[in-house]
């Protein structure tokens, strides 16, 4: 006999129709920045691209704990040099601990980070152990000078800007640690995006006042530090040939797309052909993206690009490449074809209907429903804080971006978030150890935003924390396989940010693991039969 | 010009002999092209026989000639009262008033000589727009390039079209007609929540209507939602079958949701239903492209190349090739396109991107 339908059935059977948010927004206790950007009617270009973030376990107590770049304080008479009032408080970057019941406590003072310098308005943030000595250290951008942060293992840090000589000056603004020449030792690579200051701003729009685009001010160079060793670094900018080609850099991620065992750099511009800085593994860099078809869009046109991820969406084992972009344009998929060039798969990866109408900042390839799938998040917000008065079909608020990858191709899927937001930086990490991918955005003139994945199905997960001996001690540039699936060690990419340095692996149903790990210095180690649903540390064996 | 007109009519003439000499005193000074000397002797001929009309005219004409259309107007009507038929002067005094504003008062002078130009203007400005845009396309069978004339045909034109648009909306405002002249006012506006509330009023008013379903998809478009622009394409090519653009639109639709196949067959269809469109022939050989087709991708794009050779669309089709040639190992060809692809990157005017 059939038994009644319920209005209680009625109701569960609606809510199993309607596909769950994969994130739940949830508050961040002991967390009160606030992202001073500081819009002014001049309309400053350096206003609308700030909040830079990383996940980082600073104190290695197994948390993952968070850094905020803030901005600082602009005046409408704004005059070089400008001040920014970052000796102020209001205007600090901020690092929270995070506390074993899941709160964070604001430790900016305790560790050293309260003075970000007058005169640097702050961009981003890089995080890599480029002394070897196991604590992250901190790479702060900024309009004005970089500040490098040493982590001295006690909770503090030290800025030994100076005596690294890594200070850079102009407009920087992602950056990131990799290791170029296998030394062991981790380099720097920093974007710059243009040729700017105060005094030569710019209006554009007309009557419309807005943000002008990025070729109404001239290119500039990236610089590449390289790691002596010895606690300082050396600019091979121009010996590297990093410095012969100008541009708008905005993002940069790191993998080995060629599999020669040397780790490549890709350059997100902005309003123009991308850069893909191919390493020759004899100490320079040949920018080779127009020939290898991951320069410009398929109908021959260059891109605002801005966000950027180096990982393989497709699960064939080969580093891919999605930059974030401005709306009318799609947000750029370059797939690795495995034969040193890529070809431009927006359209066929499902990009086109989703992406055309927004504007992407930070972007994350991860699998944030462990079904054995990179799935796709970006951060989304127009450029222009008055775009819906110039253009009525965009908004300058947006929501995220969260596309589920099926088979390499994505589909739009519910984030949880429910207010546009003006977001601009994307980290990702599992910030609550639970196995699923979190993601904190951070958003203009107002407080960073943390997803927490509800980790809605019994699917499996393996998170690896590689610890390199004769590598770099972060594993940095090594490639991760686990049951087919393919990441590239690094804390690099979306844009301005620093993700959580774990590699993490949904497994879906499978009940072991099989791990394989190609380190920088060329050691292969393969772990079988490996417990899923645990953090696992694989050490490189310490010799050949 | 002037000189044309004038030097006839001095034979036969009945005046008074002074007022000839200093008529003919005025003509001697016009060849030597002494303009306030030329007015000193006719305004004297004028004043010393008030009833000569070739005085009259030629002062008239010699104003003209010092761009002082207004000085002019006074002798040239004198000069009509006295001759009402004299060609000339009808046509310096349409001119004349047309150039000081009195555009109404102008048209009898202008069309009795059938300065086409000139009444095309006069009527533009008394909003006679119909007869302008006659007038204006007689003028260009004679004068095809002329740039004056080519931005009056099109102004007549645009404010002939409003003129008709406002005249809909107000007389039926609650037609489909009114609405979808609405909905594309709001489309050329940018403003597409009220081009889409128009344009689908209109089609819950007459769903039959040919066009709507491709207006109402455009909108869709702009605003990137792609499956609805699709189903309103598809609504359009199963309403008119044999429209290329329609076929075009659901073909670009298809290809940016990813749907190479499909988009393909429609590009393809728009091909045949109208040849040698270059925007459908880089859809075509971009689908073909995606759909693993490059034998269809080449011959396309190459189409595209023999009807356009230096617009921004051949660059793209060069650098289609480029890629296409570059994936089939072929690096002489891939890298003649590119070379192409960069030459005209250099000659071609690119699209601005929206200020970022």
């Amino acid at each position: 006999m059939l038994r009644q339908f319920t209005r209680r059935d009625f109701l569960s059977f609606a809510a199993l129709a309607a596909a769950a948010p994969i994130f739940e927004v949830k508050p961040l206790r002991g967390i009160d920045f606030i992202l001073q950007n500081s819009a002014t009617s001049q309309k400053y270009l350096i206003e609308t691209m700030s909040g830079g973030a990383a996940l980082l376990d600073y104190n290695n107590d197994g948390l993952l704990d968070i850094f905020l770049v803030n901005g600082g304080r602009i005046t409408n008479s704004l005059h070089v040099p400008e001040n920014f009032d970052r000796r102020n408080p209001r205007y600090w970057n901020r690092l929270y601990r995070q506390n074993r019941d899941g709160g964070f406590t604001d430790v900016t003072e305790a560790a050293g980070l309260a003075n970000a310098g007058n005169g640097n308005y702050g961009m981003g943030v890089a995080v890599g152990d480029y002394d070897n000595d196991g604590y992250p250290d901190l790479y702060v951008t900024s309009y004005g000078k970089n500040v490098l942060y040493h982590n001295n293992g006690d909770g503090t840090f030290t800025d030994v800007t100076a005596k690294a000589g890594v200070a850079a000056g102009g407009w920087s603004v992602s950056a990131g640690f990799v290791d170029i020449d296998n030394d062991g030792h981790l380099d720097l690579f920093v974007t710059r995006y243009m040729d700017w200051d105060a005094d030569h701003n710019k209006i554009c729009g007309g009557d419309w006042h807005t943000y002008c685009p990025p070729n109404a001010f001239p290119a500039t160079t990236n610089i590449l530090y390289r790691n002596r060793g010895d606690g300082t670094f050396e600019d091979i900018s121009e010996r590297a040939g990093i410095a012969a080609k100008k541009g708008r850099a905005l993002g940069v991620a790191f993998a080995d797309y060629d599999g020669d065992g040397f780790t490549d750099i890709f350059v997100s511009n902005d309003g123009m052909q991308q850069y893909l800085f191919h390493n020759n593994g004899d100490g320079t860099l040949k920018e080779c993206a127009l020939e290898s078809g991951a320069g410009l869009t398929s109908d021959g046109k260059g891109l605002s690009g801005m966000g950027i991820v180096f990982q393989d969406y497709d699960n064939d084992g080969r580093p891919d490449v999605v930059v974030t972009e401005l709306p009318r344009e799609l947000y750029a998929v370059y797939h690795n074809d495995g034969d040193g060039s890529f070809s431009y798969r927006s359209l066929e990866s499902g990009l086109g209907s989703l992406t055309s109408g927004s504007s992407g900042w930070g972007v994350g390839l991860e699998d944030f429903d462990n079904a054995g799938w990179k799935d796709l998040f970006v951060a989304q917000s127009h450029v222009l804080d008055n775009v819906q008065q110039i253009d009525a079909s965009l908004r300058y608020k947006e929501l995220p971006l969260l596309a589920l990858n099926h088979n390499g191709r994505f589909e739009r899927a519910d984030s949880g978030v429910t207010t546009p937001l003006a977001a601009r930086g994307a980290a990702f990490g599992d910030i609550n150890n639970d196995g699923w991918m979190d993601v904190l955005i951070t958003t203009l003139g107002g407080p960073p935003v943390l997803l927490l994945n509800r980790a809605a199905s019994g699917n499996h997960w393996l998170s690896i924390t590689l610890r390199g001996t004769r590598s770099n001690r972060d594993g940095y540039g090594a490639r991760v396989r686990v049951n087919g699936q393919t990441r590239f060690a690094t804390s690099a990419g979306s844009y301005i940010c620093a993700n959580d340095k774990r590699l993490h692996f949904g497994l879906g149903s499978a009940e072991k693991a099989t791990v394989e790990v190609l380190w920088p210095s060329g050691a292969k180690q393969i772990l079988n039969d490996v417990r899923i649903d645990q953090f696992l540390e694989v050490r490189e064996p310490e010799h050949a | 010009m002037i000189h044309f007109f004038l030097f006839a009519w001095l034979t036969g003439q009945s005046a008074a002999p002074d007022a000839l000499q200093h008529l003919q005193a005025g003509l001697e000074a016009r060849k030597q092209h002494q303009v306030d000397a030329e007015i000193t002797e006719f305004r004297k001929a004028t004043e010393l026989d008030p009833s000569l009309a070739d005085a009259f005219v030629n002062l008239g004409a010699a104003y003209m000639e010092k761009h002082d259309y207004g000085a002019a107007i006074a002798p040239l009507k004198r000069a009509l009262e006295l001759s009402p038929d004299l060609p000339a002067a009808h046509q310096f005094l349409g001119y004349a008033l047309l150039s000081q504003g009195y555009a109404a008062e102008a048209i009898p002078h202008l069309e009795r000589v059938g300065a086409r130009d000139a009444l095309g203007i006069a009527q533009l400005q008394t909003g006679q727009l119909l007869e302008a845009v006659g007038n204006f396309n007689e003028a260009l069978a004679k004068r095809p390039n002329d740039p004056d004339l080519l931005y009056y045909l099109g102004r007549a034109g645009g404010l002939l079209s409003k003129s008709a648009i406002d005249t809909l909306i107000a007389a039926y405002p609650d037609s489909a007609r009114a609405h979808e002249a609405l909905g594309e006012n709001y489309f050329v506006l940018r403003q597409m929540p009220q081009a889409e509330k128009e344009f689908q009023e209109a089609l819950r008013l007459r769903p039959e209507l040919p066009g709507l379903h491709l207006e109402l998809g455009q909108v869709y478009a702009n605003s990137a939602q792609w499956p609805k622009a699709e189903d309103e394409f598809r609504a359009e090519a199963k309403l008119q079958p044999g429209n290329a653009e329609a076929a075009y639109r659901l073909g670009s639709a298809l290809l940016q949701e990813g749907k190479m196949h499909e988009a393909r067959q429609q590009l393809e269809r728009a091909d045949a239903l109208k040849p040698n469109m270059p925007e459908t022939l880089y859809s075509l050989g971009k689908a073909a492209s995606l759909d693993g087709d490059a034998v269809l991708a080449e011959k396309s794009w190459n189409k595209l190349l023999e009807i356009e050779r230096d617009t921004s669309l051949s660059a793209q089709a060069h650098f289609g090739l480029a890629t296409l040639y570059r994936k089939q190992g072929n690096t002489v060809k891939a890298r003649q396109e590119m070379q192409e692809y960069q030459k005209l990157q250099t000659k071609v005017p690119q699209p601005q991107n929206p200020p970022n």
